[in-house]
């Protein structure tokens, strides 16, 4: 079904201006993708955000798609993030951060809640930690609201920013509870991110003081025309974006498309570094861990060893995906 | 069993290295003995290189020759201060403690990240009772992550020290597999046996029968192995 529908879609193209994803259209611009699941993805994602110049990102706490059944299994991914995904990262070049969190959809299992908040500060304090996250309401049950709150505790004890996670469903409703929720507890708004935002929510996030985050992510979040349209109308400042791509159709090149799509309608080069780079950086290096000077040096180490033709600090060799031979 | 390996001097040698090497206040920070008490030890760890941070380390000649007199074996090279501070604080640790101390230590490995779990590799030849960590050493070599096979592989005694003949030889041919620089393993020679000759001509047959270069160093050690006059 969904097949035939985009073949008839790809028939009615010719008519429509050139849709293709020009690279040239941002060389030179760095990027930082501040919400994206790389545990979910390929090797050759990877290599592709390295190539579109996405030099650092965040990989937050979330779901795997299916509950998780005890507290070693939450253990191990957040080592995971903290280990071999960080790991993985570098051999591309990009510099990987992650938030720390018990996500809305598994606070629901009380009993297993309880466990995972025992592990959480065994993690939230490691190097390259930016940040509690992705935290907030799903269903908007009580027991979600149970766990953000006292996660909310955390990173306040912590002194961490808090990466809010806003629902699919009752997003207007979900968002400003989150927020109010927050200011209930003394947390300060630039301390905190709250993502998936769209048009209805985003004025109300910014007049409050928050970071508003926008996820572009096709079919369920924004498109990035749309993104474009934002940030013509309410200006860089406070507003970033991501990709959140997961294990579901998602684009890990999200950031850079719709920067490249922003050069193309107009959008000035310090307005498109703002919300696809700096202010990501701005937010979460309030958690004392983001050095910008960090970000290329995974590249040095890709310098022989002693004439030795060994990659340094497990840089990766390139693959020509494009030929036919696999040596 | 505490083993000849004078551990408090060794301490008072790598607290000269860092006070040499970290900013003033973070050596203040490291020594506080609230930092070995059982309640505030992990945190210390986690959080060493907010304070230390990760500069190279700089070793006067002195301090190379004391350390080459105290601990056979075992370099900094290329270590960072946030790394000797950790492996300074586990020592301290175990002293400060008893012999539960090495399972504090030991559930440290469980969710370190790659820098802990490189401090953690390299403390192990200075803790108390080696023949505790030789599982744990085993299971790093097993490890993914480059810097971790790197800390236990290059200028670090335990393998050499602790480890079985097929460990051993898993280790070394392990180094070869991943592009190490074998020469940097501690013990090569002393413990060069039939059986990981045979693997490694094995290996270099196997690389050549598959058209792929052979391995910087690999024949060189087959023939120092094999030859008579060694």
């Amino acid at each position: 079904m969904c097949c035939n529908h985009t073949l008839e879609n790809n028939k009615s193209t010719d008519q429509k201006p050139d849709e293709s994803f020009e690279l040239n259209l941002i060389t030179g611009m760095s990027f930082f993708d501040p919400h994206v699941h790389m545990t979910s993805r390929t090797t050759d994602d990877y290599q592709a955000m390295a190539d579109a110049g996405i030099v650092a990102l965040i990989e937050p706490s979330f779901w795997l798609g299916q509950p998780r059944t005890g507290v070693d299994s939450f253990k191990d991914y957040f080592s995971s993030l903290v280990g071999w995904e960080r790991f993985r990262s570098s051999q591309f070049g990009i510099k990987h951060y992650c938030t720390i969190g018990l996500n809305s959809r598994e606070a629901n299992n009380e009993a297993l809640a309880e466990q995972v908040m025992e592990v959480l500060p065994l993690f939230m304090y490691k190097d390259g930690v930016v940040g509690i996250g992705e935290i907030g309401f799903d269903d908007q049950t009580p027991l979600e609201e149970k766990y953000y709150r006292l996660q909310l505790e955390l990173a306040k004890e912590a002194n961490l920013p808090v990466q809010i996670h806003t629902p699919h469903r009752d997003k207007k409703r979900g968002t400003q509870r989150s927020m109010d929720i927050a200011i209930e507890h003394g947390i300060d708004p630039t301390m905190v991110i709250v993502d998936h935002n769209n048009e209805e929510t985003v004025k109300d996030v910014l007049n409050k003081g928050f970071w508003a985050a926008f996820t572009i992510y096709p079919f369920t979040k924004m498109g990035n025309q749309r993104m474009v349209e934002i940030t013509k109308q309410f200006g860089p400042e406070r507003i970033m974006i991501n990709s959140a791509a997961d294990w579901g159709i998602s684009d890990p090149l999200a950031v850079p498309k719709t920067a490249a799509l922003m050069k193309q309608q107009g959008i000035s080069v310090d307005d498109i570094r703002l919300v696809t780079y700096q202010n990501a950086i701005t937010a979460f290096a309030q958690s004392g861990q983001i050095d910008e000077s960090d970000f290329t040096s995974g590249i040095d180490q890709s310098i022989k060893f002693e004439g030795n033709s060994i990659l340094r600090g497990g840089q990766q060799p390139r693959i020509n995906k494009s030929s036919i031979i696999i040596r | 069993m505490i083993t000849e390996f004078k551990s408090d001097r060794f301490i008072a040698l790598l607290s000269q290295i860092l006070k040499a090497n970290i900013p003033h206040d973070a050596y203040i920070w490291l020594n506080n003995d609230k930092n070995v008490r059982a309640d505030a030890f992990d945190t210390a760890f986690a959080s060493m290189p907010r304070k230390t941070g990760r500069r190279n380390l700089t070793l006067s000649a002195d301090q190379l020759n004391d350390l080459r007199v105290l601990r056979n074996g075992l370099s900094l090279n290329n270590w960072t201060a946030d790394r000797l501070g950790r492996v300074q604080l586990l020592m301290r640790f175990c002293l400060a403690n008893d012999k539960d101390s090495l399972k504090i230590i030991e559930s440290l490995f469980a969710t370190a990240e790659m820098n802990e779990q490189i401090a953690l590799y390299s403390a192990i030849p200075l803790l108390p009772i080696p023949k505790y960590w030789v599982k744990r050493c085993i299971e790093g070599i097993r490890s993914n992550l480059d810097p971790v096979l790197e800390a236990i592989m290059y200028g670090n005694p335990y393998p050499a020290e602790n480890l079985d003949e097929s460990s051993w030889n898993q280790m070394v041919l392990k180094a070869f597999f991943t592009s190490k620089r074998v020469d940097l393993i501690y013990g090569l020679k002393n413990r060069a046996n039939p059986e990981l000759v045979r693997m490694l001509i094995d290996y270099a047959q196997e690389r050549r029968a598959a058209g792929r270069e052979i391995p910087h160093g690999l024949h060189e050690l087959i023939e120092s192995f094999t030859d008579p006059k060694n």
